[in-house]
Order: C-alpha cells, then structure tokens, then sequence
C-alpha cells in the first residue's frame, strides 16, 4: 500500500506541471498548410501578443460538433471549410465574431459572415506528372477519359465542393448552369471513371500519390501543386475551369478563450499575414489589401489571377444541402 | 501495507475468524478490482446502455445496423478479413513453429530474435512500411513486375488485400509462439512409434503431428480471429474508402458522425461476438493459454 | 521422425527454406523502414534518387516530437509501476487465496488485454468527457493501466505459482514478518516474473495507439498518437526516422532483457 502511495504521489507531481502563460489552440489540416500558418499567422502573433498558440489538428466536424454538445470546448480558432461554417453557424456550434477586434473593411465580403471570416481562397485544378506520362489531362473532360487518359487519377475524398461539379464540367454542363446540382448526373458521371480513382483525404497524400506517379494526374488543391513543382517534381498545373473555394477561420461556441481567439483571427486576416501565407503557400489571401503587399511573380500564379475561366463553388447552395450530399456521396463510395 | 501481507496460513491456523481472513486473502486484490470496475466494467456498461437509450430508448439503433446493406458489408468484410488472415497465419505459423522445434539452437534462436522484434517494433512503424511497400509504384509491385509475375501493378494497398497481408504480418508471432510451445510439448517418441508402425512421413504428419498439435492450433488461431475483429490500426491505414471495418466503422460513428446511438450499438456487437468467442475459449483451453507470451 | 532434424530428409531443407522465408517476410518492413529513412526523396519514392540524413536533422530540430517521446516515456513509466504493485498484489490474492470466484476473479482481471481496445477507447472517451480528463497525465495513465495490468498479473501469476510457498513460511517461523518474508524472500524469488510484467506494462503503454488517438489533446501527445496524426496528414520521410529510432530502442530493449535474464538465471 505504501508503495502504491509513493507512486500515485510521484504521479501527481508528474502531473502538476501546469502553465501560467496564456495559450489557445488553434486547429487546421495539418501538413504544409498548417505549417505555413503556423509561420504566418501563429508565430508572429505570439511573439507580438505573447499568447501561446497551441497546434491541434486534423479539422473534424465530428469531434467539434461533439466538443460543444458536451461543452468541453478545446479548440479555440478553427479552419473549415467556407460551406461548412455557414452551416455550422446556422445550427449555432460557432461564437458569433467580435468585429471590433477584427476589422473587416478589407475582407474579400464573398467570405465574411457573422460567424465565420475568409482563412485562405483555393482553386481544384488539373494537375499531372510530366515526368509518368506521355501526354497530360487539361480539362475536366479530358480527366474523365479514361480511353485518352488511361491509368488511375485522384480525386478528394470527402463530400465537399469540387469533385461533383467537376464531373458536371466534364459532362458537358456549363459553368452558369451547374446549381443546383444534377446529383444524378454527376454520380452518372463518376461511375465511369469509379474503378480508376484512387482518393486522397488530405493534402500530404495528394502530393505523394502524384509525385510517386501512384496516380500520375488528378484533381488538386493548387497550393499543393506549387509546393510540389518547387520540390522539384515535374508537375503541371490546369487552370481551365479551375473551381475554387474558400476556407474560414470559425470561434466554436463555447470556446474557452474567446478574447484570444477573436484576437487570433483579427492578426490572421490582416493584410501582411494574409500576404505571407499566400507567399507561402500558392493560396489567394482574402484580405483585398494583400496582393500589394506581394512579389508581383509570386502575386501572377495566385487562384484570383486564373478568373478567365474560373468557376465559383457556390457555398450558399453547398451550406444547404451539405448533409443530404454527403449521405449520398459516402453511400456511393462503399458501393 | 497490510493489504500486502494476506492469506497468513503459517499464523492463520490459530486465528480462525472467518471475515478477516478472507478480507486478508481477497483484499490485495481491491485496487485492480476498484480499477476494473470503475474505469472499464462502469464505462463499458454506460457505453451499451446509450445503444439502447439514444436518441430514444428503443431498438432502433440495432434495426438500422442490421438492416443496412452498407453495415451488413461492413460485418461482412469484418469476418471474412479475420477469417482469411486466421488461416494465412495458421498456415504460415505451423510450419515456422514446427521447423523453431527441430532446427539446430543457433538458426532457431536468430528465428526467435526476428520474431520478437517483429512483433515489438512499433505497430505504426511495422504498419507505415507496408503502406510505402504495397503502393502501385512501391517495392513488391517493382519486384513481382521485375520476375516477370505480372505486366502491371496490382493494387496492394487501399483495400482489403493490403489489410490482410498486414494484419497476417502482425498476427504471425501469436499464432507461432504458443504453437511452439505446444509443438515442443510433444513427445517424440510417438512419432518414433509412428514411424515403427510403418507410417510414411506424410502419414506421420497428417495423422499424428497435426492432431496432437491441433489444440494449440485452435487455441491460437481463435486468439488471432478475435484480436482480428477488433482491429482499428492497420484497416485505418491500409484499407480504402469502399471496404470499411467494424473497429473503423465505430470509430467513424462516434467522432466523426457523432452519432452515439448507432456506434455504441456497433460497439456492442462486437463486443459481443468477442466474448462468446472468449468464453469458447476459456471452456476449452482454460486461462492459461491466453496471452500468447 | 518429423521432430527429429537429422531425420527429416528432404523435408528438413522445405522447412527450413520455408522459415528462412518467413523470417525475410517478418524482417522486411524493419530493414525498409531504415532504408527509407535515409533515402532523399520527400514523397516516399523507393530506390530513392540518392541518400540524406536530412529526416533525422529534421526530427531532432522539431521540439514537438522530443516532448511526444518525452510524454510517452513518463506515462509509459509511471503505468510500468502501478501496473506491477496492483498487478502483484492482485496475483498474491488469486494465486495464494482459496476463496469461491478466484477464476471468475481473474477472467475479469484479464478482459481488457482480450476485449477490442476500440470499444474501450470509445467508451473511455465519453467516460473521460464527463470527468474532464481526456488529455490529461491522469487520462492517459488510467486508460493504458487498464490494458497493462493484465499482462502484469498473467506474468505475476505464474510466476507465483511456480514459486516454493514452503521458502516463504519457513522465513516466517524463523521469525521474519509476513511482509518481510514476502520483500526478501518471494519477491527475490520471482525476480524474472516481476521483471517480464515491467517489460511488457512498460511497451504496452509505450506503443498504445488506439486509446491515445481518441484522448489526444493538443496539449499532451503520445508519440504514437504523433506518428498517427502525421501519418494522416503529412506523409514526411520523418516518420521513417522515427520508426527507425524505435525499432533501434526495441533491439536495445532486447539485448537488455536477454542480459537480465541470463543474470537471474544465474543463482
């Protein structure tokens, strides 16, 4: 018993090691992109506010969901995806935003609610390795002919804008005329090319299934492209009908500190952090302010310079129908 | 300090006071008992009783899982991914185990070497390589594509057959460890005997090395099926999106969907195949073989 | 015949190639590992373009995985100890005391190493949820505890099985206290009983994922739970570092258990 005794209180002292600094948590997708804001938004906002920002991640709608039904909220900021914190905040999961700590004037308004504020803007775009095949895929079409384009190609695992309206594009459907969604149509689509797809559910595994030539093309985040191409790995990039997206930066309800968060977010959509991450990343930022602020060559291959053909996700219809997507897409996948 | 000095059979004879003494044979065993019951009979039970009660009290949870093609797939893969990698390891393990008993010590003890740091390297290390290993670009693929076994890369990995040669992989060290010592428990002179009576070696094999070993092959094998079942890592990291598994499929219900109910009536399910295996187990093999140390 | 090796004949040169093929399937993923570690590509390409050891530069600047194996190491430690003084003490009850229930006692004492560790994990975690201590030190012990202990009372028990009670006793009538008798006498005497439920409490923790993934917070990771998130969402060669410094830690785990049972097997 003593020797129990010794030990539970040798256990203690390993306990108590508690921190007098103030932190928060800040949660993203991991990877390069969470490094990338790590170096610039976390950091510099730490040594500028002296609040420690504690890294989790993966993001997972799940366990936030959960945290503030059970109302053990550990997560301070979040980045989700712009549809998902529209309908985040409409089943009240978010803290509504302080926009007196966080100045909005020059926020991009195509990602500002109440609940939710622009994190960065992405484009799916048409990637492949040079370096594995002979002749590579530039539209959404060419990407669904698996006669021209034999081999394995990958797309996003999860049911989220992008995969669905890219097999609309290919279809033939046109941009203005893609929602509502022809749900039918697009899984139609995608049942050709099902026993070809190899998915990828986060960024890193986009990167290494391309580089590796274990899909030699596919649809892609563009920021990881150029991450890839600066590795040295022969890539090229597709802007036709590019489609983007947008993910934000959202408060859970219930956050355990509120004041750090919103003053979190407030350094992150400023216009030099926005700068930076785009820099750092290939992401547009979404502070309007931030492409002055860049190296004008790096400013050129960002998604807002690829308009011409650009297709917008519409996150409004996506926020809507989200569940009743995903049931389907999830369904299909396990058949 | 008095819970450690129990059962006093030197002093006890003149006490004879019946409480005490078993209080002083029973109590040592209080923290363990308080530290199951609390931390994992209570929590367990808690866990079965939201199957039944959320979102309303009712069955209902149980009619959606078993009345879903999509669940139903998940069993079903479930089962047939344990019983396939229960055979391969049966397969694979026998003749292993056998050769550990007859090799010379020194071959047998490099065996043995390779078979405990196998089996205590890091699951996720074991698990990482074989995910680089079994890709379409990877190693095996270059190698059977190198000899000539196939003209394309076979899809290893991101499916049931990249789960089954990992969890065959991580299995094989419980199958053959108790094997052997089943199989070095066996006298030789029966199959001396065997050998006298005029059996030939197949014959030898087939009517007296394999039945006399059979216990401990189901024994092991039933280890290997129920641990089986219960797998999260290796299907997470190897298997793909269509074939999911029931510890996955849990895994899923509780975090990502949030939805308590069903994943607690997942839970149970498997929880409940386990233990009448284990029962099964423990009416034929008693307790001392489980452990597989 | 067939367990005598000269014997065999030909069968002796199919089992044993069959083995030594087992043994190359077994050693594969290790000796690939490291290879992989020093190779240069970042995406995970093998025969890598040519060799580095910029994973391990890498690893050893990142703070985050040293406090990982740091955690893990305390946690792995503080469960090895509680795991053998409750283990002990349990065995003690089921291996010397006669009361009714002894194995009903123990099958339960052995359900959480047989039960999948996903349903315990689930139900630790909404368990945990309530209390507040998913995360914590405390958490973490508690829940790999669970899973040790078994492991510390079936090697506990038998090695007090296997142990001459008589020694004990005649201690006693010489007159040593109970408890006496049992530190030098008993303990002394199932040193390799004790010493196998350390090692095995200990890598039960050390290497425990399942658990961890479901109680990770950000303030406190395991080095699994590391490797795990990393492997999700970052597939760096890094983790082929450390998959190779851990298989370097298990064979000097080996060598250690291999030294310190030759030393007790010594009288």
């Amino acid at each position: 018993m003593k020797m129990l005794l010794t030990s539970v209180a040798s256990l203690a002292v390993l306990v108590s090691g508690a921190k007098a600094q103030e932190s928060m948590v800040f949660t993203s997708w991991g990877g390069t992109t969470q490094d990338a804001q790590i170096e610039a938004w976390a950091e510099p906002f730490s040594s500028e506010s002296g609040i420690n920002v504690l890294q989790d991640g993966p993001t997972d709608y799940g366990k936030l969901k959960a945290m503030v039904e059970a109302d053990g909220v550990s997560w301070d900021v979040v980045d989700v995806e712009g549809d998902y914190a529209i309908q985040a905040g409409e089943q009240d999961l978010l803290e509504p935003l302080d926009f007196s700590v966080i100045d909005k004037t020059d926020l991009d308004e195509r990602f500002v609610t109440d609940h939710s504020v622009g994190s960065f803007y992405y484009s799916f775009v048409i990637g492949c390795n040079e370096g594995a095949v002979s002749e590579c895929p530039k539209t959404w079409a060419d990407l669904f002919d698996t006669d021209k384009f034999p081999g394995k190609r990958t797309f996003y695992k999860w049911s989220a804008p992008g995969v669905i309206e890219a097999a609309l594009l290919a279809d033939g459907v046109s941009p203005d005329a893609l929602y509502p969604l022809d749900l039918d149509r697009a899984f139609a689509k995608l049942d050709t090319i099902k026993d070809d797809i190899i998915w990828w559910s986060g960024g890193a595994q986009s990167q290494q299934l391309l580089a590796s030539a274990e899909a030699p093309f596919g649809s892609f985040w563009n920021g990881r492209l150029s991450a890839l191409s600066e590795s040295g790995v022969p890539v090229s990039m597709s802007w036709d009908q590019n489609i983007t997206a947008a993910d934000s930066l959202v408060v859970p309800k219930g956050a355990k500190n509120k004041d750090a968060a919103m003053r979190f977010i407030a350094y992150a959509t400023s216009p030099e952090a926005q700068a930076k991450m785009a820099e750092l990343t290939g992401y547009a930022p979404i502070n309007t302010k931030s492409p002055e602020l860049m190296d004008e060559d790096r400013a050129a291959t960002l998604p807002d310079r690829q308009t011409e053909t650009q297709v917008n996700a519409d996150m409004a219809y996506w926020a809507k129908n989200r569940d009743a997507i995903a049931s389907r897409w999830y369904a299909w996948q396990t058949e | 300090m008095s819970s450690l000095t129990e059962s006093r059979s030197v002093t006890g004879r003149q006490g004879g006071r019946r409480m005490p003494r078993l209080f002083g044979e029973v109590g040592p065993a209080l923290p363990a008992f308080l530290l199951i019951v609390f931390f994992f009979v209570a929590p367990v039970v808690a866990l079965l009783l939201r199957s039944v009660l959320e979102p309303v009290p009712g069955l209902q949870n149980y009619e959606t899982l078993l009345g879903s093609a999509t669940y139903i797939g998940v069993f079903a893969n479930t089962f047939i991914v344990s019983t396939v990698v229960t055979a391969a390891a049966l397969a694979i393990g026998f003749p292993v185990a056998w050769a550990l008993v007859v090799m010379p010590m020194t071959w047998s003890r490099i065996v043995f070497a390779i078979l405990i740091l196998s089996m205590w390297t890091n699951l996720l290390a074991r698990t990482y390589a074989w995910m680089v290993l079994l890709q379409r670009t990877g190693l095996i693929n270059k190698m059977l594509m190198a000899v000539g076994l196939t003209d394309e890369p076979l899809t290893l990995v991101n499916n049931l057959t990249g789960v089954t040669i990992g969890m065959t992989y991580i299995m094989l060290p419980f199958v053959i460890l108790p094997l052997y010592g089943v199989i070095s428990n066996i006298d030789k002179a029966v199959l001396r005997a065997a050998a006298l009576c005029g059996a030939n070696r197949w014959q030898a094999l087939t009517r007296v090395l394999l039945p006399l070993a059979a216990p401990g092959m189901a024994a092991g094998g039933l280890m290997v099926f129920v641990m089986s079942l219960g797998y999260f890592v290796t299907p997470a990291l190897l298997g793909g999106t269509s074939n999911m598994m029931l510890a996955e499929l849990i895994a899923q219900l509780v975090q990502s969907l949030t939805d308590w109910g069903l994943g607690s009536a997942a839970a149970f399910v498997l929880l409940l195949s386990t233990l009448v295996l284990y029962g099964l187990m423990l009416k034929f093999f008693g307790t001392s073989r489980l452990g597989g140390q | 015949m067939l367990l005598d090796f000269d014997r065999l004949g030909w069968w002796r040169w199919a089992l044993g190639g069959f083995t030594a093929a087992v043994a190359a399937f077994l050693l594969l993923p290790i000796v690939f590992i490291a290879a992989l570690s020093f190779g240069s590509s970042q995406w995970l390409i093998f025969p890598p373009p040519s060799w580095t050891t910029r994973w391990y530069s890498e690893l050893f600047a990142d703070q985050r995985w040293l406090d990982a194996a740091l955690n893990s190491l305390k946690i792995g430690l503080v469960v090895t100890v509680l795991s053998v003084v409750i283990g002990l003490a349990a065995s003690f009850a089921l291996v010397r005391g006669r009361f009714r229930g002894r194995e009903t006692l123990k099958a339960l004492f052995l359900t959480p190493m047989i039960l999948p560790v996903v349903v315990l994990a689930v139900a630790l975690y909404a368990f945990f949820l309530r209390l507040g201590i998913n995360g914590t030190m405390t958490g973490f012990v508690i829940a790999h505890l669970l899973v040790a202990l078994p492991f510390s009372i079936l090697a506990l028990t038998t090695a007090l099985e296997g142990f001459d009670k008589s020694i004990e006793d005649a201690a006693i009538l010489c007159g040593a206290s109970p408890f006496e008798a049992k530190m030098r006498v008993t303990l002394p005497g199932i040193s390799a009983g004790l010493f196998s439920a350390a090692i095995f409490s200990f890598l039960t923790s050390w290497d425990e994922v399942v658990l961890a993934i479901f109680m990770a917070s950000p303030t406190l990771q395991t080095l699994p739970v590391r490797i795990w998130s990393t492997l999700r969402q970052d597939l760096t060669p890094v983790v082929a570092s450390v998959s190779t410094l851990l298989v370097l830690v298990t064979i000097v785990l080996m060598l250690l258990v291999a030294l310190i049972r030759k030393g007790l097997s010594k009288p």
